[in-house]
C-alpha cells in the first residue's frame, strides 16, 4: 500500500539545521500519526485501477473515493481531495467484494440441523453462527477467514443444513469485523427449505415421515396452512380482543411467526431443489401460498428455464465442479447426475433468469475440507468458459447475489453511497492466474495477500 | 464453645502442648467469639475496605453483627472486646459469585431442559461432613478456610434453564440464618454442558426453545395482569389463569426483579444471550465467558457484568468437560481486558463440591493473585472477589466491603491478601468468629 | 562526507538501542544477562549476578564475571532468573487434538516415541510462556506396562538438538487397587530375569546352539534390570507402594513413583530405598486433601528426592510454576521446590549434564521473571531455550494488540 512518504532518514545536505528537513520530519510524523488510525474518517482514494463497477462499462485508470466506510464517488477523472490517503492500484482490477449467496459456513456440524424434526421454521441460523470457533481442534478464526478473503468474499448468506424440510431462517453477514460484531446485514433473511432426496432420506432412515416427495410437499403445505390460520387468528385478536375462556388470545408461536413473515413476502423462501420436478414443486407451493421463492442448487433448472424466467424466480447455482464431487460421495442420484449440464448458468441467463453462483461451502476442521468459497471466481470463470457471458459471470458473484439476498442497497456494486466493500486483484477476475491482492470491508483493509504465496 | 477446628480428628490427638495451646488460645478468643451481642473492635494492621484506600493502623468497630465504623481514628468504647490485628491484614469476607456448592451431584440438574421453578436452595446441604453432619452451628469449613463468607449457589449447567440460584453465607446460627437472598437469579446455560439426552440438538433449536419459553412467559404475564386489572365483578365472570410456577419465576425475570445468569463461553453463545435479553427486556449477567473479551466493548456498553471462572484456566482440571474448541480462545488476560474495557468482573470458583471433594473456593485469593499476573491491578483483583461479586449478586447492601452499615463479615490474614504464603487466620460472619486457623492448616 | 560519518555512528547506535525484546542472536556472539537475582538450583541465590551465554550454552555464571568485549549486554536489574523448568511426567503433544484419550503404542525399537508426538499443537508455546523448557512426555497412562516416552525441549527448530532422550523409561500403571496387576508385573519381572540370564549365558558362552528367542517386551524389562532405564509407576496407595518396594529389593531396578499420593506415609522407607517421588500438588483440585499437599515437604524432609509434574492435560503444562508455589505454601522450602522442578527431574531423566541448573557448560535454558519466581503474581518476562529467546512477554502482548 503506497503512502504519502517523505523519507525521515533523508540525509541533510548541510550541517546547519535546515527548516526543510525539520518540516519534512514534522510532516511525516503528523502523517504517520494520522495514518496510525486508518478508520475510514479521512477520504481514501484508490486510483489508477481498472474499476469493474457492475453497473456499466469498466473504467480504465479509474478512481474510487471512499469515506466513512462508504463509496463517495467512482469515475475516471475524479478530483482527489488533497488530504486524501491515496492508494495506487497500479493498473490492477478493482471490483465489488464478492457475495457468496449460499453457504453453510461457520456452523458446527452438530448445529446444522435438528435431526429429529422435519420442520423447524423457528430455528435461526444466527444463533449457531460461529465463524471464529475452532471446530475439531483447529486453529480456527484467523485461518478460516483468510480462506474466505483469499477468495475476495466480503458477504455471505448462511443457511441451516439440508437435512430437514424446513431447517430454519438464514442470515446475511459480512465476513469482516470482530467476533460477535460482524455486520449482520439481514436476519432473518429467509425461510430455508429443502426438497428432493436429501431430507426424505434422513427421515426414511428413522422410519419417520416424511419419507416420500409427496409427504414432503404435504408437510410444507400443512405448515403453511397452519401459519395462515395462525395469522388470521392473530389478526382477529388484534381487531377485536376477545374475552372469556373461549376467546383466549392465541398464544404467540415463533414457528408460525417465521412462516407468516414468508407468507407476507417480508422474506423469501430459499428452496433447495435440483430436479425439474422438485423445482416445479417449489414453484407450485410459492404460487399457492403467494410467497417469494429463490431456487437453490437448480442443477436441472435449465430444462425449465422459461418457466422460471416468466415468474422471475432467481436461481442460486452451486459450482459446476461440485456436482461431480457430490456424486462421488453418493449425495446425488444417477437421475440427477444425468441432468448436469455445465452450460446451466449460460442457458438460464440466456433465458432471462437472474442467477447467482455460490459455493454451497461448508467449513469444518482445520485442514483441506475448509471453505470452498476460495475458488468462487474460478467457478465463475468456468461458467464463462461454458458460454456464460463474462459480465454475467461477474454479476453472478456480485450484484445479482446482492439482489437475490435483498441487500443490494448496501453492496454488490461500486456506486455512490454503497458500502466500501472492495477487492483489488492482480489481474482480470476471471483469469485463473489472478490472485486477490487486497480486500476492504467498510473501507478497512482486512486482507492482504502474503508475498510468499 | 465457639472454637472451630478444620481437622477436628487431629486436634485432640496432637499431644499435650497443642492441647494446652489450644485451650489457651480459646480462652483468649472467648470474648471475641461471643454471638454478635457485644461491641467488637478490630484494632491495628492494614485495613482493606475495598471501596476506599487501605488504612494503616486502622480500626473496624462492630456492634450487633454490623460494622458501625471504619477508620484510623475511631474511638473504641470501653465495653468493646478488642481483637488485636496489628501486623495483620483485615479485609471483607470474600464473595464467591458462582458455585454449585453443597448440592449433591445428582441433585444439580433435573431431567427436563427448562425448569425455572427449581430452586437451588431446596437442594442445599452444605455443612461440614456430608451425610454425617454435626448439627448445631452450621459452618462450611472448606470455604471458610479460604476466607469465603458469601457464596452464590446455582443449579448445574446441564439444562437450558436450571432454575433459581440463591446467595448464602458460609456460617450462621441456623439454616435460615444463612440465606442472604433467595431467589437471586434465573440460571441458564448456553449450550447446556454437557448436553444430556433430550437436549434440543444444536444451538438453533436450543435458542428457539428458549425464545418460545420466554414468549410463553410474556403471554402468561399478560393474562395475569389483565385478570388482575379487572374489577371484582368482572373477575367473577372471567377465568382466573391457573398459577404456573415456572412462568411465575420467569415473570420476575421479565419484570427485571431478578437477572438472568447465563453460562456462555463462545462468542456466538454470548451474542445469543444478549439477543434474548434485548428481545425480552431482562437483565443479563454472563457466567464463565471464556471468550467474553472478544465482545468487551459491547458488554461494557450494555453494562453486562461477567463472572469469570478460575484464572488458572483452562482445563485444570476441567479439560475433559470443556470442548477442545475453547482451548485456543481461553486467555488468562480475559478478566483484565474486560475490566479495562469497563465491564464489571467478578472472579468465582465455579466450585462444585460435595462431601470429600475439595472445593476450589479455598483458593479464591490465589486466583485473584494470578489475575494480577495477567494484567489486573491488585485493587481490581480484590474487588473481583469482594464488592464486584456482591454487586452482581445484588447483596452489596449487606456484604462485599468494610463500610458502616454492612454486615460484619471480615477476614484476618497473616500477610498481604495476594501473597502466596498468606493464610486466613480468622473469619468473622455477622460479627461472630466463624473460623480460626488451627495448628495444622 | 561528515554527514555519512554521522550516520555510520548513529545507525549502529539505533540498532543497538533497540530493546532487548528483539530476538537474541542464536550462537552468534556472547550475551550477558546482567543484574538479576539468579537462582541456579546448584547453590545459594546470587544477587546482582551475571550469566554469560554463548553458542546456546552457559559459559559462566556468578556475581563478578568479566563480560567479554563484544558481548551483548541485557540489563535485568530487579529481575529474577531460574533454570528452565522441567516436567518429568506429562502427556503434552501426545494425544489427538480432539480426543484426550491415550494412543496405545506398541513396544519395540522400530517405534520411535517422538513420532507419536504432535509438535504443532499450541500447548508447546503455552508451556514455554509458562517457563517450562523440557519435558518427559508420551502417551499411555492407562496401560499396565509399556508405552514409550521421549524427553525433549519445548522449543527449538532443530529436532536433533531438541530431543534429549528417546527411549525414556519403562512405564507402568497401577491405577487401582488390583492385586492381579501387581502379580502380573511381578511375573513379568521374573520372566525378564530369566530372559536376561539366558542371554547372558548365551553371549558369555561359546554361542553354540540356537540363541534364546528374542522377546521385545522382555528386552525392555531387562533394561530396567540392568538399571539402564528406571521403572516409573503411576501409583497412589501405600500397599501398592510397598509391593513395588519389595520388587525393587528383589530385582534391583531404579524406581520412581508418579503421583505418589500417599507416599508421605512411608517417607522413611522410600528414602532408605532410594525411591524418587514425582508429585502433583495441583491435583488437589480433584480430590486430594491438604495432608497430601503437606506430604511433599514430609518426603523432602525425610530425604526423598522429589519432583513435581502436571500430567498435562490433567493440569495444563504451563502451570508447573504454580505447582511449585503450592508445594511452598504447604511447607516445602523455596529452594527445594525450585530443585523439584529443575535439577531433580533432570537427574531423574538422566540428562542432568545438560539441563536443570544454571551452571557453566549446561544448556542456556533460562526463565526471567519480574518478581519472586514462585509468587503467582510474578510474570514470566523472557524464556531462553538453548540460548535462543523463545518467549518475550512484551512482544507477545503487542502482537495480539488487545
Amino acid at each position: 500500500m503506497a503512502r504519502k512518504d517523505t523519507s525521515a532518514l533523508e540525509i541533510p545536505r548541510e550541517r546547519r539545521i535546515h527548516l526543510r528537513p525539520v518540516a519534512a520530519a514534522a510532516a511525516v510524523l503528523i502523517a504517520l500519526l494520522a495514518n496510525a488510525h486508518p478508520t475510514a474518517q479521512t477520504v481514501t482514494a484508490i486510483k489508477d485501477g481498472t474499476v469493474l463497477t457492475m453497473t456499466g462499462e469498466a473504467i480504465r485508470r479509474g478512481v474510487v473515493l471512499v469515506r466513512d466506510g462508504k463509496i463517495l464517488d467512482v469515475g475516471r477523472d475524479l478530483q482527489i481531495p488533497p488530504e486524501a490517503r491515496v492508494i495506487d492500484a497500479g493498473g490492477k482490477y478493482i471490483m465489488p467484494g464478492l457475495i457468496d449467496a449460499m453457504t453453510y459456513f461457520g456452523v458446527r456440524p452438530s448445529d446444522r440441523n435438528d435431526p429429529a424434526k422435519p420442520i423447524t421454521p423457528e430455528n435461526r441460523i444466527i444463533n449457531a453462527y460461529a465463524p471464529f470457533s475452532d471446530f475439531m481442534g483447529g486453529r480456527g478464526a484467523r485461518d478460516r477467514r483468510n480462506e474466505i478473503w483469499s477468495g475476495g468474499i466480503t458477504t455471505i448468506y448462511v443457511a441451516p443444513g439440508d437435512k430437514q424440510v424446513i431447517g430454519g431462517q438464514g442470515a446475511v453477514v459480512k465476513t469482516g469485523g470482530r467476533p460477535g460484531q460482524e455486520a449482520v446485514l439481514r436476519e432473518p433473511a429467509s425461510v430455508d427449505m429443502t426438497l428432493g432426496d436429501a431430507p426424505k432420506k434422513v427421515f426414511a432412515a428413522q422410519k419417520k415421515s416424511p419419507s416420500t416427495r409427496m409427504s414432503v410437499a404435504a408437510l410444507i403445505r400443512k405448515a403453511l396452512i397452519q401459519a395462515q390460520e395462525y395469522d388470521q387468528a392473530q389478526q382477529r385478536q388484534r381487531e377485536k380482543p376477545a374475552e372469556g375462556a373461549s376467546g383466549q388470545p392465541p398464544r404467540r408461536d415463533p414457528a408460525n411467526e417465521a412462516l407468516v413473515r414468508l407468507l407476507r413476502r417480508e422474506v423469501p423462501a430459499r428452496i433447495e431443489a435440483n430436479l425439474p420436478d422438485d423445482i416445479r414443486t417449489a414453484i407450485r407451493l410459492a404460487e399457492e401460498f403467494g410467497f417469494e421463492v429463490v431456487v437453490d442448487g437448480g442443477i436441472g433448472a435449465h430444462e425449465i428455464a422459461d418457466e422460471l424466467a416468466q415468474r422471475k424466480i432467481p436461481v442460486v447455482l452451486a459450482p459446476v465442479s461440485r456436482t461431480y464431487m457430490t456424486e462421488v460421495e453418493g449425495g446425488h442420484t444417477k437421475e440427477l447426475f444425468a441432468m448436469v449440464n455445465e452450460r446451466n448458468a449460460a442457458l438460464l441467463a440466456g433465458a432471462g433468469v437472474r442467477i447467482a453462483l455460490a459455493s454451497f461451502g461448508y467449513s469444518t476442521g482445520y485442514t483441506g475440507s475448509a471453505y470452498q468459497g476460495r475458488w468462487l471466481l474460478l467457478e465463475a470463470a468456468m461458467a464463462a468458459g461454458f458460454l456464460l457471458p463474462e459480465e454475467e459471470a461477474l454479476r453472478a458473484v456480485t450484484v445479482n447475489a446482492a439482489e437475490i439476498l435483498g441487500v443490494a442497497d448496501r453492496i454488490g456494486s461500486i456506486a455512490k453511497g454503497k458500502d466500501a466493500d472492495l477487492v483489488i486483484l492482480g489481474g482480470h477476475p476471471l483469469d485463473p492466474k489472478t490472485w486477490v491482492e487486497q480486500v476492504y470491508i467498510d473501507g478497512v483493509l482486512v486482507f492482504e495477500r502474503p508475498r510468499s504465496r | 464453645m465457639m472454637r472451630r477446628h478444620v481437622s477436628s480428628s487431629n486436634s485432640f490427638r496432637a499431644g499435650g502442648s497443642h492441647w494446652f495451646l489450644g485451650v489457651f488460645l480459646a480462652s483468649m478468643m472467648l470474648p471475641a467469639a461471643g454471638w454478635a451481642q457485644s461491641t467488637l473492635a478490630f484494632r491495628g494492621g492494614t485495613v482493606i475496605t475495598v471501596t476506599g484506600s487501605p488504612i494503616e493502623g486502622g480500626v473496624v468497630l462492630v456492634r450487633d453483627g454490623k460494622i458501625i465504623a471504619v477508620g484510623k481514628d475511631v474511638s473504641i468504647p470501653a465495653d468493646a472486646a478488642i481483637v488485636e490485628t496489628g501486623g495483620k491484614f483485615v479485609m471483607p469476607g470474600l464473595v464467591d459469585a458462582m458455585t454449585h456448592f453443597g448440592i449433591r451431584p445428582f441433585g444439580l440438574n433435573s431431567q427436563e431442559q427448562v425448569t425455572p421453578e427449581n430452586r437451588a436452595v431446596e437442594a442445599y446441604y452444605p455443612f461440614g461432613g456430608f451425610f454425617k453432619g454435626k448439627g448445631g452451628v452450621e459452618a462450611d469449613n472448606e470455604l471458610l478456610y479460604g476466607g469465603v463468607t458469601t457464596v452464590y449457589i446455582a443449579p448445574g449447567s446441564t439444562q437450558l434453564i436450571g432454575g433459581q440460584g440463591a446467595v448464602v453465607k458460609t456460617f450462621g446460627a441456623s439454616y435460615h440464618g444463612l440465606i442472604l437472598r433467595d431467589p437471586a437469579s434465573i440460571d441458564m446455560a448456553l449450550p447446556p454442558r454437557p448436553p444430556r439426552e433430550g437436549t434440543p440438538p444444536g444451538r438453533m433449536a436450543a435458542l428457539a426453545l428458549l425464545r418460545k419459553t420466554m414468549i410463553d412467559a410474556q403471554e402468561y404475564d399478560r393474562r395475569v395482569r389483565e385478570y388482575n386489572q379487572k374489577s371484582d365483578d368482572d373477575k367473577k365472570d372471567a377465568e382466573k389463569p391457573p398459577r404456573d410456577m415456572a412462568n411465575e419465576a420467569l415473570q420476575r425475570l421479565l419484570h427485571r426483579e431478578l437477572p438472568a445468569r447465563v453460562e456462555a463461553d463462545f462468542v456466538e453463545d454470548i451474542s445469543a444471550a444478549m439477543r434474548l435479553a434485548e428481545e425480552f427486556g431482562f437483565n443479563l449477567i454472563v457466567d464463565s465467558g471464556i471468550a467474553a473479551y472478544q465482545l468487551k466493548e459491547v458488554l461494557a456498553q450494555k453494562k453486562i457484568p461477567v463472572v469469570v471462572g478460575k484464572i488458572s484456566h483452562p482445563f485444570a482440571p476441567e479439560y475433559f468437560t470443556y470442548p477442545q474448541e475453547l482451548h485456543s480462545v481461553a486467555d488468562e488476560r480475559n478478566a483484565a481486558w474486560l475490566t479495562r474495557a469497563g465491564v464489571k468482573v467478578a472472579i468465582a470458583s465455579y466450585a462444585s463440591s460435595f462431601g470429600g471433594k475439595a472445593t476450589q473456593g479455598r483458593w479464591l485469593l490465589l486466583e485473584a493473585a494470578l489475575a494480577t499476573a495477567y494484567g489486573m491491578s491488585e485493587e481490581d483483583a480484590l474487588k473481583a472477589v469482594t464488592i464486584n461479586a456482591a454487586e452482581i449478586l445484588g447483596v452489596d447492601g449487606r456484604v462485599g466491603s468494610l463500610e458502616p452499615g454492612k454486615d460484619a463479615d471480615l477476614i484476618i490474614l497473616d500477610g498481604p491478601p495476594l501473597g502466596l504464603k498468606t493464610w486466613v487466620e480468622r473469619v468473622y460472619i455477622d460479627g461472630t468468629l466463624a473460623y480460626q486457623r488451627g495448628g495444622r492448616n | 562526507m561528515r554527514t555519512a560519518a554521522v550516520w555510520i555512528i548513529i545507525f549502529p547506535a539505533l540498532v543497538l538501542s533497540v530493546p532487548a525484546g528483539v530476538q537474541a542472536p542464536s550462537g552468534m556472539g556472547a550475551v550477558a544477562l546482567k543484574g538479576a537475582t539468579i537462582h541456579t538450583a546448584a547453590g545459594p541465590p546470587i544477587s546482582g549476578g551475571v550469566i554469560l551465554v554463548q553458542d546456546g550454552r552457559i559459559r559462566s555464571v556468578g556475581q563478578s564475571i568479566a563480560i567479554p568485549g563484544g558481548a551483548k549486554v541485557i540489563d535485568l536489574a530487579g529481575k529474577v532468573i531460574i533454570p528452565g523448568m522441567i516436567d518429568p511426567h506429562t502427556h503434552i503433544g501426545a494425544f489427538d487434538a480432539d480426543d484426550v484419550n491415550e494412543m496405545p503404542q506398541p513396544l519395540g525399537p522400530e517405534n520411535r516415541a517422538v513420532d507419536a508426538i504432535h509438535l504443532g499443537v499450541p500447548d508447546w508455546q503455552e508451556a514455554v510462556a509458562g517457563g517450562v523448557t523440557a519435558v518427559i512426555t508420551g502417551p499411555g497412562s492407562g496401560e499396565r506396562m509399556g508405552g514409550q516416552s521421549v524427553m525433549l525441549k519445548t522449543f527449538g527448530g532443530d529436532l536433533k538438538r531438541r530431543i534429549l532422550k528417546e527411549d525414556g523409561d519403562l512405564k507402568m500403571a497401577v491405577n487401582a487397587r488390583n492385586l492381579s496387576h501387581i502379580s502380573d508385573i511381578y511375573g513379568n519381572f521374573v520372566k525378564a530375569r530369566e530372559y536376561l540370564s539366558q542371554w547372558r549365558q548365551y553371549q558369555g558362552g561359546d554361542r553354540t546352539g540356537s540363541p534364546p528367542k528374542k522377546d521385545l517386551a522382555l528386552e525392555a524389562l531387562s533394561r530396567a534390570l540392568r538399571q539402564e532405564v528406571p521403572v516409573r509407576v503411576h501409583i497412589y496407595l501405600v500397599p501398592d507402594m510397598l509391593s513395588f518396594l519389595e520388587m525393587k529389593r528383589e530385582f534391583g531396578f531404579e524406581l520412581q513413583f508418579i503421583h505418589s499420593v500417599e507416599s508421605y506415609k512411608i517417607a522413611g522407607q522410600l528414602a532408605q530405598n532410594g525411591v524418587d517421588c514425582i508429585c502433583l500438588p495441583l491435583g488437589t483440585r480433584y480430590h486430594e486433601t491438604p495432608d497430601q499437599l503437606r506430604g511433599i515437604a514430609v518426603l523432602h524432609n525425610a530425604g526423598v528426592r522429589v519432583a513435581l509434574h502436571t500430567d498435562h492435560p490433567v493440569i495444563h503444562q504451563k502451570w508447573q510454576r504454580l505447582n511449585a508455589a503450592m508445594a511452598i505454601r504447604y511447607g516445602l522450602p523455596e529452594e527445594a521446590a525450585l530443585r523439584a522442578v529443575t535439577i531433580n527431574p533432570a537427574q531423574m531423566g538422566g540428562v542432568a549434564d545438560r539441563i536443570g541448573s544454571i551452571e557453566a557448560g549446561k544448556d542456556a535454558d533460562l526463565v526471567v521473571l519480574d518478581g519472586p519466581w514462585f509468587e503467582p503474581r510474578s510474570k514470566v518476562d523472557m524464556v531462553f531455550v538453548d540460548g535462543v529467546l523463545a518467549f518475550d512477554r512484551t512482544r507477545a502482548a503487542s502482537q495480539e494488540g488487545r
